[in-house]
């Protein structure tokens, strides 16, 4: 159950990438706001017809639910818009190693405090090493990317 | 200009793990693929003011513009279904690098190949080393 878990999770970051780069592409035509707002508007289609069949639990409830669990939208858009704009301007390897690098930094702080109701893990000398390694790929990344553009501005 | 790029890649990829781990509670709640309705729902309300505000852009061109680059809407689907579905069972830590695995691996080949009309790059020397330390990275995280 849980390999079959991890799998599906590893496609949820597969169509990640492809959605930054298709998302890229229009946002070049279509502007970054646009380009974020269709993103939501055919995501709510398709689910809304998803749910209509397979869902099972109970949309109602989040009239009930804290207010804070229903604060992370905002995260979504905030991350869409954002990666709308850099895509464009660095490409997909970079955005997404810089994105990479945010998410397992906060995943990191969220887990040594706790937060969310998450396990608590602390900050050890492992994840300050595995902090550091995350610096050092974000400085070859920039340096890669530079090196790429000089030599097709070469051509 | 670039390095704002950077920050906002950055800022972008700790709303995912805040995300993460907020909607992994809210699927308790109310439901894997409720929570997925409620993120697009409400993030379309939200964008759609800000569009109106402050859209610059061109929104007509979905109706004249290849097909294929308007099915970003369903694969962020499958990714935040995917996303609320694993947090409660394997945890966040576990969920992220298994998504950033899949990250890695397409953006790589995406970009080698230049689909999705991006600028094709070739995968040079200091690319592999920052997906190396990118790997140590997770290995020591777990």
């Amino acid at each position: 159950m849980s390999i079959l878990m991890i799998l599906f999770t590893l496609l949820g970051g597969i169509t990640l990438s492809a959605q930054s780069a298709i998302n890229g592409t229009l946002s070049r035509k279509a502007g970054t706001i646009e380009t974020t707002l269709l993103t939501f508007v055919t995501g709510t289609m398709f689910l809304a017809i998803i749910i209509l069949f397979f869902g099972q639990g109970d949309i109602f409830a989040i009239f009930e639910v804290p207010t804070w669990q229903l604060s992370a939208v905002f995260l979504g858009v905030l991350f869409l818009l954002f990666n709308v704009f850099a895509v464009p301007r660095i490409g997909v390897i970079a955005t997404s190693i810089t994105v990479i690098i945010g998410q397992l930094f906060s995943g990191v702080v969220i887990d040594h405090f706790g937060w969310f109701n998450s396990l608590v893990i602390p900050l050890d000398i492992k994840r300050w090493f595995a902090l550091l390694f995350m610096i050092i790929a974000l400085y070859f990344i920039y340096k890669g990317n530079k090196r790429s553009n000089e030599e097709a501005n070469a051509q | 200009m670039r390095y704002i790029a950077y920050i906002f890649a950055l800022l972008g990829g700790i709303a995912l793990s805040f995300e993460g781990a907020i909607y992994g509670e809210l699927g308790k709640t109310i439901g894997q693929l409720e929570t997925s309705f409620y993120n697009f729902f409400v993030g379309a309300i939200i964008l759609g003011l800000l569009w109106l505000f402050f859209g610059k852009g061109k929104i007509s061109h979905a109706v004249e513009a290849p097909k294929w680059t308007l099915l970003g809407g369903p694969l962020g689907v499958v990714y935040l279904t995917a996303i609320v579905i694993s947090v409660p069972f394997v945890g966040v830590g576990v969920t992220m690098v298994a998504v950033i695995i899949g990250q890695l691996i397409m953006s790589m080949i995406i970009e080698h190949y230049g689909w999705l009309g991006n600028m094709k790059t070739r995968i040079n020397k200091e690319k592999i080393f920052a997906v190396i330390s990118m790997i140590i990275a997770l290995i020591l995280v777990n």
